[in-house]
């Protein structure tokens, strides 16, 4: 088990966000996390990072509790890429990307050479070779945002945590950054949990869905199952609704687009 | 990178080639040689210079450049670490209270301890690394522990430092005391001496040496916090290491020679435009500019008039225009100040 979440209430000035929350996610999935704005899923994501101390309950990664954990150890185990990341001095991609491994390196190391090829690798493997000396804050969302995943696959974690990696992104960059992190979960084994606004994402790229609602599990289990009309509308509302595009493929849409006979 | 080294020694050989020989009292570059030569005990049979020009050559002259370029690197360093460290571009050894916790603890001196051998320079160094605490300790009870949290606390200690400063300026006698605080505080190398060399070079030397084996990891404290922890990095250790090791080298620093305004603000801005970012690369071409300006400076205030005119003017009409320019340019250039 990759990750095992007991009990877990945490929340920020003493007001709890996450209430009892119980989940466990397998080895080498990917799982994405869904819920309205203000249900815990980025909550959720920082006590898992143990970035957020839980008020009760417990987070084990690959079997050992986050507690008895050091800064370095856990960052070995889990890798994160934040919605949006903002730098303030000019560093270049390749700069950001070697970032990644400071925590395999001795405190007063530096990267080598042979550091800097396979952060190249990973480059070529996401194709972002052509940017990969650009300063980091001269790139567009999208760019950045493959670069943070770029770090996080250089970090070498069993784990990768991606907090809304589509939120600012346009259609087509949502679906290339998706793709690449399915990819990456499916040939390197990796633990994927992707917080996401769109359904749609998660039904197209994700194993399993975890639904929070107002601090709690709503629903959870893989993606086919778990994403029906039942759940959705116990979440998001009645207006919301599973067709079937004329290729046989699930969209999910709210009622009022779906049809006006509706 | 190779060719910015070479320019770079060209003109720091070139600047103290110009501070050695440059002053009043004016030393020819043979004789700056013959000096160098007999210092390495070579040429024993070159002939002798006058004792007085020796005096002046050994005792006054090169602990002042010795002193000027170890201020100047140090507080320049310490500058491009708090730009870092507190992810502003703006930032500056002053950011967390030592400057004006360094001016109190002088005029305290000036005032009280006027008795006391090297009264100044002690209490200097004690009030500034006081101030930086207390700005420590202020920020450390506020819930959100993060960077421009210590910076509001910088800007509180440094207000009641400063305003301690002028009560001590109001009651200070206007035609002894105050006129000593002044002076002091506008930063001058006039009282340099091989005493003050023995007691500030080592500290400014440990201190970047530190800083450099480090540079790589402030490269990461750039990072916003929660990306920075992620990484592994436990960054209020870190902070806490960086902003020690800066602030007693800028301690050491301003209690010798006093405030040394801009100089720690616009040399770090100046050596990333050749090196860019990477502290690795930034932090030693940072310490050499800053050195070999501060000398240029410190030689410019002891020539261009009878009275020797205060550093931090100086630093002042050449660094205020230069972040206007600063500004102006990286607005055509579209690129963020920093970057």
């Amino acid at each position: 088990m990759a990750v095992e979440i007991h009990e877990l209430t945490a929340g920020y000035d003493h007001l709890p966000i996450l209430q009892g929350i119980n989940a466990r996610f397998n080895t080498g999935r990917v799982c994405a996390l869904l819920g309205h704005n203000g249900s815990g899923k980025t909550t959720l994501m920082r006590c898992i990072n143990a970035i957020l101390k839980p008020y009760h309950g417990a987070v084990s990664l690959l079997g050992t509790d986050t507690v008895s954990l050091s800064r370095r150890q856990i960052a070995r185990i889990v890798s994160f890429v934040p919605q949006s990341s903002r730098m303030f001095f000019g560093f270049s991609c390749i700069e950001m990307i070697l970032m990644g491994g400071v925590s395999r390196m001795k405190l007063w190391a530096v990267p080598s050479s042979k550091d800097r090829q396979q952060a190249e690798l990973i480059c070529e493997e996401l194709g972002i070779t052509h940017f990969a000396e650009t300063a980091f804050n001269q790139l567009s969302g999208g760019q950045q945002q493959m670069v943070m995943v770029a770090r996080a696959l250089y970090q070498d974690t069993s784990i990768m945590l991606l907090d809304e990696p589509c939120s600012h992104l346009d259609f087509c960059n949502q679906h290339k950054v998706m793709r690449v992190i399915r990819e990456m979960a499916t040939a390197r084994g990796i633990t994927v949990l992707v917080t996401l606004h769109d359904p749609n994402l998660a039904l197209s790229y994700s194993d399993d869905v975890l639904i929070l609602k107002q601090g709690r599990v709503a629903a959870s289990g893989l993606t086919a199952v778990t994403l029906n009309n039942a759940n959705l509308q116990a979440v998001f509302g009645d207006n919301i609704n599973i067709d079937t595009t004329s290729q046989g493929m699930p969209v999910i849409v709210p009622r009022y687009v779906a049809g006006s006979n509706h | 990178m190779k060719k910015v080294w070479l320019i770079l020694l060209m003109v720091c050989l070139g600047v103290l080639v110009l501070a050695f020989s440059a002053g009043r009292y004016a030393i020819g570059l043979k004789d700056i040689g013959v000096f160098f030569l007999h210092a390495c005990g070579i040429a024993a049979d070159l002939p002798q210079v006058p004792k007085e020009m020796q005096m002046i050559f050994w005792n006054i002259r090169v602990p002042r450049i010795v002193l000027s370029f170890a201020v100047g690197s140090g507080i320049s360093i310490a500058g491009a670490v708090f730009q870092a460290l507190f992810r502003n571009p703006l930032a500056a050894p002053e950011t967390l209270g030592a400057t004006f916790g360094a001016g109190f603890g002088a005029a305290v001196a000036i005032m009280f301890f006027t008795h006391m051998i090297m009264g100044i320079q002690t209490f200097a160094f004690l009030f500034s690394i006081l101030a930086v605490t207390a700005t420590y300790l202020l920020a450390s009870r506020c819930r959100e522990q993060s960077a421009s949290v210590l910076v509001i606390a910088g800007i509180v200690i440094s207000a009641l430092f400063e305003a301690g400063l002028s009560v001590l300026e109001y009651w200070a006698d206007p035609y002894d005391q105050l006129a000593q605080i002044l002076f002091w505080l506008w930063g001058s190398f006039q009282t340099a001496s091989w005493s003050k060399v023995e007691t500030t070079v080592p500290i400014v030397l440990i201190g970047c040496v530190m800083l450099y084996i480090f540079a790589w990891q402030l490269d990461i404290m750039t990072l916003e916090d929660e990306a920075a922890l992620s990484l592994g990095v436990n960054i209020v250790r870190w902070r806490v290491f960086y902003i020690v090791v800066s602030n007693v080298m800028i301690a050491a620093s301003v209690a010798s020679v006093g405030s040394i305004k801009w100089l720690g603000l616009i040399i770090p801005h100046i050596a990333r435009h050749f090196v860019g970012t990477e502290h690795r690369k930034l932090l030693p071409v940072t310490a050499v500019l800053g050195g070999t300006f501060l000398v240029a400076v410190d030689t410019l205030a002891r020539s261009i008039s009878s009275a020797e005119i205060p550093i931090s003017v100086l630093t002042a009409i050449i660094g205020a225009p230069y972040l206007g320019y600063l500004i102006l340019w990286k607005k055509e250039g579209g690129g963020e100040l920093g970057s």
